[in-house]
């Protein structure tokens, strides 16, 4: 009795012990897998991140810059919306607002960044993005990482998928989703019809159009460049929904670039709107459709160049076509609602599983063997997961080692904001046989895709202040001139801590042009003009000149000051508007600094600018 | 008698003449704002160089002013070519009593025009952490005397002083200068 129960006593020991091993190596386990996880997106302070990542703004009307690993929000480039935070398209007299006013309006849907390739690489120059609502394109400069240009696209709504034409950015390809009648008359009873659109990346004009039956989605050009491909769903041509997807099979669509050019240059494309048009029922051998299963979504190029894998949304499947030929080579099983694939540098292809929520990884080669191993690995993600895209996994030069998924809902991933979640992007480890889950960053609405560039393409482009450019306004010869019975002129400089003139007078109505200079020499000293009640906020960067006009309002004392803190005396870096009734008896003169000589006081305005 | 060229003598009066074309002396300010891109100032002939307005934007906020004339600058060449002229004298000026008298007394004069141009800017920069405008709006940065070579603290910034190409190739000259007349040229 008394040795059993001693033996019963150590036995209990024993297994508590190892029980206790047990659980203690688990949670080693899980604590080392979460440091290496930590260890790989931490960046530390003064540290950069590998990557620049781009990702659309999606309803935003923008681009996010992101860090790579980090997921360090490093910068919005506001595009087709007005920010007032950056001085952009605020006021109603601004040249860029009333550019996108007349364009379509002030606010876009950013869907694919595509920046410009030289031997099929990013080359750091220039990124184009879709404004899928008003069927525009903009190209965002990459040294000063702002909008140069915005563009209208012709016979064209719903701009969706855009690509530069590999490898060395020959155009930029945009599709237009929404059919349209081809005349552009809504009594046309023909079935609708859709355009892809070639422009010209230096001057953004469109070369010429190439009409496609159907709803025209994702872009990608072959990596030689012979051939423009886009998914396109909805060849019944249908326009109410339901019937969009009653045929099996929907297409590729291959453009052939080099036809469509003779084709337009023999003549044979029509005029519309001023831009050539080419039918491929009258021009034979432009475009091919390649049959894939229904409704199909995503269209991405191998970086080898050989194939492109079109992803099934309606089809468990993604079809891999031959990028030469034509020709389908396979069409393996995936998973539900394939929509979008990238690639690594090992001859792998993630594709994204929207209903299933998940990255599957498998492999290109095996997969056309008709091997039953091509499936690598799957990991799941939160949730309901668009794009991905693996770091240079359009490019000809795959990194294979970051791998980020844009899911669609975040639910209950991050502390709950009210009804509208944010969204939701998680980095994945793709260096492995196996990918793991890195981090999750959350960004405001709503990234659809993204490319990612080293840093090292970028850093040494980037400007950080601005060459004084024609119309600067240089220190010395800041003045106020009337240039009309109702309009003044005010040529204004500004540097830590001060505006000059620090004043000037106006009468109410009169039209004001303000010319304003940041003299400044040094990075990252931007400084800010806000002008009380007139709508006003404009951004200046080290060397940057902006000219605003804008009509004085009610008599009073205006301050402006500076919305970017800046200096010790931020807060003392202000001047007055002051604004003289209609009818006033003040005289009111011009002013010129060079003219301010010390202790000579010029009638109208008072001393003003001596500070420097 | 063959004349030969003392060589120490004449690299020393090609050294000074040089100087006139070079930053004399110079100034390099660091701070954490300012990373891995130091402010740097020098002194030449013409006057301050460098990064000059965002050192003036900068000072505005201590009250600190760049002095507004140094009209020893304008007389530097007046020194500098003299002894020029008396060091090439000197070296072709063989091994005479008279030449040997030419040579001490060039040397003497070289070491009292350092002295003095040290003295100068010693006051300059006396005068620029002393004579400052009381109306600044920072009144935190108390006075301060950067020394003529090193470091000294004012405000958030470490000021480095130190003598330019122009200020080393002077040093230099008097040092050759010296061996040449050790050596008892030519």
């Amino acid at each position: 009795m008394k040795i059993r129960t001693i033996l019963l006593v150590l036995l209990t020991m024993a297994g508590t012990a190892a029980g206790l091993q047990l659980l203690g190596c688990q949670s080693a386990g899980a604590s080392s897998s979460r440091a290496w996880a930590a260890d790989k997106v931490y960046v530390a302070p003064g540290e950069h991140d590998k990557y620049y990542g781009f990702l659309s703004g999606g309803q935003s009307g923008s681009v996010f810059v992101v860090g790579i690993p980090s997921g360090r929000l490093l910068r919005e480039i506001p595009i087709f919306e007005p920010r007032a935070a950056v001085g952009y398209a605020v006021h109603e007299n601004d040249p860029r607002r009333r550019e996108l006013m007349a364009t379509g309006g002030v606010w876009g849907d950013t869907h694919h960044p595509a920046p410009s390739e030289t031997n099929g690489v990013y080359d750091g120059r220039y990124l184009w993005i879709n404004d899928l609502a008003n069927g525009r394109v903009a190209r965002v400069r990459l040294d000063t990482f702002e909008a140069d240009r915005i563009v209208k696209i012709p016979n064209l709504q719903g701009a969706h998928g855009i690509a530069v034409v590999s490898p060395n950015t020959k155009y930029i390809f945009v599709n237009g989703e929404f059919e349209q009648p081809t005349d552009g008359l809504t009594t046309n009873p023909a079935p609708y019809t859709s355009v892809v659109a070639f422009l010209d990346p230096e001057s953004m004009e469109v070369k010429f159009q190439v009409r496609v039956n159907g709803n025209i989605d994702i872009a990608d050009s072959s990596k030689d460049g012979r051939y423009a491909f886009s998914t396109v769903y909805n060849l019944e041509q249908a326009k109410d929904p339901e019937s969009m997807f009653q045929y099996d099979r929907d297409a590729v669509a291959a453009i052939d670039i080099p036809a469509a050019e003779k084709a337009v240059a023999e003549g044979k494309a029509r005029l519309q709107n001023g831009v050539p048009v080419i039918d491929p029922d009258e021009v034979p051998g432009i475009l091919t459709l390649v049959p894939v299963p229904k409704n199909p979504h995503g269209i991405n190029a191998t970086p080898d160049g050989k194939y492109v894998v079109a992803s099934g949304k309606l089809s468990p499947t993604v079809t891999i076509i031959d990028a030469r030929t034509l020709k389908i080579v396979a069409e393996p099983e995936v998973g539900l609602g394939p929509l979008h694939t990238t690639f690594d540098d090992r001859g792998n292809a993630f594709t994204s599983l929207f209903l299933d929520s998940q990255v599957v990884k498998w492999n290109i080669a095996r997969a056309i063997e008709g091997a039953s191993d091509y499936i690598v690995d799957r990991i799941n993600v939160h949730y309901n997961i668009g794009h991905l895209q693996a770091v240079g996994g359009e490019t000809m030069d795959p990194k294979g080692d970051f791998l980020l998924a844009l899911n669609k809902l975040s639910k209950d991933q991050y502390l709950p904001v009210g009804p509208d979640m944010p969204e939701a992007q998680e980095l994945i480890d793709i260096s492995g046989e196996k990918m793991r889950m890195l981090s999750s960053f959350p960004t405001p609405p709503e990234p659809h895709d993204a490319v990612f560039m080293p840093a090292e393409t970028l850093k040494g482009r980037v400007r950080q202040t601005y060459d004084l450019a024609a119309d600067a306004v240089a220190e010395g010869q800041e003045s106020v001139v009337r240039t009309g019975p109702r309009s003044v002129h005010v040529r204004m400089t500004l540097i830590r801590s001060a505006y000059t003139p620090e004043q000037f007078q106006v009468r109410e109505g009169d039209e004001v042009t303000l010319t304003i200079t940041n003299v400044e020499t040094i990075r990252d000293m931007t400084h800010g003009f806000a002008l009380p009640d007139h709508n006003m906020n404009i951004s200046l960067p080290p060397g940057f000149t902006k000219t605003i006009t804008f009509t004085a309002g009610k008599p009073g004392v205006y301050w402006y000051y500076c919305t970017n803190f800046c200096s010790a005396l931020h807060l003392e870096m202000r001047g007055r508007m002051v604004v003289q009734p209609r009818d006033t008896t003040v005289e009111i003169t011009d002013w010129h600094a060079a003219q301010n000589v010390k202790g000579r006081q010029v009638p109208g305005v008072p001393s003003t600018g001596a500070a420097r | 008698m063959r004349s030969r060229l003392c060589l120490p003598l004449a690299a020393a009066a090609a050294l000074t003449a040089a100087s006139l074309a070079l930053p004399l002396w110079g100034v390099r300010m660091t701070a954490p704002q300012y990373p891995d891109e130091p402010l740097v100032l020098h002194v030449d002939r013409h006057g301050i160089g460098g990064d000059v307005q965002e050192v003036e934007t900068l000072q505005q906020y201590i009250g600190v002013r760049f002095p507004q004339r140094m009209p020893e600058l304008a007389w530097l060449p007046v020194p500098v070519l003299t002894l020029t002229a008396l060091l090439l004298a000197g070296a072709v000026a063989g091994r005479g009593p008279a030449a040997r008298a030419l040579r001490a007394t060039t040397i003497g004069l070289f070491v009292l025009f350092l002295a003095a141009a040290a003295g100068l800017v010693q006051k300059r920069l006396y005068d620029v952490g002393h004579d400052r405008d009381p109306n600044a709006p920072i009144k935190a940065v108390k006075t301060f005397t950067p020394p003529l070579v090193g470091p000294t603290k004012v405000g958030n910034f470490t000021v480095w002083s130190f003598p330019h190409v122009g200020g080393v190739a002077l040093v230099a000259a008097l040092v050759l200068a010296g061996v040449g007349v050790r050596r008892g040229a030519p």
